[in-house]
């Protein structure tokens, strides 16, 4: 950069304003205090009309299919049927009915059990990828990827076959549990088991890419340093590499537990396929849709959305204003 | 074979053995589903002997889980599913819908969030934080949290029934807006436009000269990602046409759901409905293969940015 010699005054001057400083004073240069001052980095951004061009497009609709929406179920959550404020009623009232908690409870139950597998097989496996060359590591996260393909009611469809005897390329664990129809392994016990198992089947491949992008983003130099010191694969797998890659785990659990919540493929085909007799409302999203088609009781659905808007909106704003993942600027 | 020559490049130590080990085992458990539908889909049996049902006696089902048919009864399952009077509905049709909604929903989100991120990032004006807060939220936001309410929002607005109450939806993608800012937020990209500017380039040619050209990769990867999102959503379809039995207007994902009917499409969760009775396994399962063929021919074209940096996050 500088031709000048490295500590003379104009190398000093240069190295400020690199660092967003402005040489105020050299007359102290002598004494090697040279005075500076903070200045303030000039914004790279044109302060220009022609942002809104560009901008408004999407901006209109963020508004028609994003701000809209909400703000109308919000109305509908406080209003009555014909239309008149109604203050916290619909919320209460969804919630007497008794099925709030319950839903909340399954989703709950299932979540337990797939944030945790979550954690232990997507951390393992990218650790463990992590550990073999970079073809082989790329050829398991295909292979873990695929399934995604199937997400929604496909994934769905083809587990009621997985899980039916008889049919099943499992067919021996079913037949060991003692399982001997589908109705037998769609017990309502058995369901966020089987719930976390398709979510696991078609998602977990998208963690393990984010999980083990983040690891291969981990510097080599340090592993080597580890490496050196003595750290075997396990002290370096705890000690070196989980540690940088937390923020993205800490991404994972919250964006995980937000889309838990929003369970609804799975309850709503299982429960039509199994006659009726697992619950239509099981999740909370189910019982929002039973609500509104089957009672036409739009403000309790309103009412409902609303408590997931804000379980949705918690988790999103923890991870905009209080990790440093998502940066404006 | 070559990801074997890459193995081989590195020494070998006993924990990598054990590590590749427990990943072939996981990756079984992952492969076998998509095995089992590619053997299925020949069918490998005739028919149940009995129809399955829930109660009662065990289905007996003469059917292998891990025998290959023929190409024969591939050709026939195929057949079957396109016949265009199959089980309540036209898998041509659910499938042109699926094109047509995704490629739509596609096409306005890059249309959209690459001037918005290109905008965002290289001027700035009143709102400007505000949008990009509000961008932030919306993406982390799950994306079944808005169905129910732009379902209500349809439904005051009486667009219940037409494409658009899923085509918007699946054109706003706040993902790719803050994918395209980051993309254009460089000092790389700010000193060339800078240049731009000097050479005397207005703003729309600025954008139309420098930065659409250079916003291809990023072009491709919100295309990909929310192409494959709309194609596999269920729950916005479903409120929007499942609810009103709007059977012409099913995507793919929709219909394979009709499969758990008994040949009828009603909206109603308490008739006593039975699985797969009229249409054997084979054919449903060749039907999940074609619904989800468009999605993996999608992934394997998109394999180089699956797992680039830029991805970080987005799956979900």
């Amino acid at each position: 950069m500088s031709r000048e010699r490295p500590g003379s005054l104009e190398a000093v001057r240069e190295a400020a304003e690199l660092l967003g400083y402005r040489l105020v004073s050299a007359r102290r240069w002598k004494r090697r205090r040279p005075r500076l001052r903070r200045v303030r980095p000039q914004s790279p951004r044109r302060r220009s009309r022609a942002g809104y061009l560009f901008v408004a497009g999407y901006a209109l609709l963020l508004g028609v299919v994003g701000l809209w929406p909400a703000g109308y179920a919000l109305n509908l959550a406080l209003t009555t049927f014909d239309g008149a404020f109604s203050g916290v009623s619909n919320f209460t009232g969804s919630y007497n009915q008794g099925f709030l908690i319950p839903a909340f409870e399954n989703v709950g139950k299932f979540m337990l059990i797939w944030l945790t597998a979550l954690i232990v097989m997507v951390i393992g496996l990218s650790l463990l990828m992590h550990t073999l060359a970079r073809r082989v590591g790329a050829a398991f996260r295909f292979i873990f990827y695929v399934p995604a393909a199937f997400a929604g009611s496909a994934s769905v469809l083809l587990w009621l076959f997985l899980l039916q005897p008889g049919l099943s390329p499992w067919d021996f664990v079913l037949h060991a549990l003692g399982y001997k129809t589908l109705g037998d392994t769609l017990i309502s016990g058995n369901l966020p088991v089987i719930y976390a198992l398709i979510a696991f089947w078609t998602g977990a491949g998208s963690w393990i890419l984010v999980i083990h992008g983040a690891l291969t983003n981990v510097p080599e130099d340090v592993l080597e340093a580890a490496a050196l010191d003595g750290a075997g694969p396990l002290q370096t797998a705890l000690r070196i590499k989980l540690p940088m890659i937390k923020k993205w785990v800490v991404y994972m659990l919250i964006v995980a537990l937000a889309g838990g919540t929003q369970l609804f493929a799975e309850p709503q085909l299982v429960s039509v396929a199994n006659l009726g007799l697992v619950s239509p409302v099981w999740s909370p999203n189910t019982l929002a849709t039973y609500l509104a088609f089957q009672y036409n009781n739009f403000n309790y659905a309103a009412a409902i959305s609303i408590d997931l808007l804000v379980v949705a909106l918690v988790c999103a704003g923890i991870l905009v204003f209080r990790t440093r993942l998502f940066k404006a600027d | 074979m070559r990801a074997r020559a890459g193995l081989v490049a590195r020494r070998r130590s006993a924990g990598q053995v054990v590590a590749f080990v427990v990943l072939v085992l996981v990756a079984a458990f992952f492969a076998v589903p998509i095995i089992w539908m590619l053997l299925q889909s020949t069918d490998p049996s005739t028919l149940p002997l009995r129809p399955p049902t829930f109660f009662g006696p065990p289905p007996t089902f003469s059917v292998q889980p891990w025998a290959f048919g023929s190409l024969h009864q591939l050709a026939s399952n195929w057949d079957a599913i396109f016949s265009g009077h199959w089980i309540g509905g036209d898998t041509l049709l659910w499938l042109g819908n699926s094109t047509f909604y995704s490629t739509a929903g596609a096409a306005i989100a890059v249309a959209l969030c690459v001037p918005a991120g290109y905008g965002l990032a290289t001027h700035t004006f009143p709102g400007r934080r505000a949008i990009l807060t509000v961008t932030m939220l919306v993406m982390l936001i799950p994306t079944n949290a808005l169905v129910l309410p732009l379902f209500l929002e349809a439904n005051s607005v009486h667009l219940l029934k037409s494409p658009l109450a899923v085509i918007l939806p699946y054109g706003l993608f706040p993902f790719g807006v803050y994918l395209s800012y980051l993309y254009f937020n460089t000092n790389r990209f700010n000193v060339l436009l800078q240049t731009a500017r000097l050479d005397g380039c207005d703003e729309w040619q600025a954008f139309r000269r420098i930065a659409l050209p250079l916003s291809l990769p990023i072009s491709a990867l919100v295309v990909f990602l929310d192409f494959v999102a709309s194609w596999t959503n269920f729950f916005l379809p479903w409120v929007m046409y499942w609810s009103l039995n709007t059977t012409g207007r099913y995507p793919v994902a929709l219909g394979v759901a009709l499969q758990l009917f008994n040949g009828e499409s009603f909206g109603s969760y308490l008739k006593v409905l039975q699985l797969h009775t009229t249409s054997p396994p084979s054919e449903i399962a060749l039907l999940l293969l074609v619904t989800s063929a468009p999605v993996i021919v999608v992934f394997v074209l998109a394999q180089r940015w699956i797992g680039s940096g830029q991805v970080q996050g987005v799956f979900r």
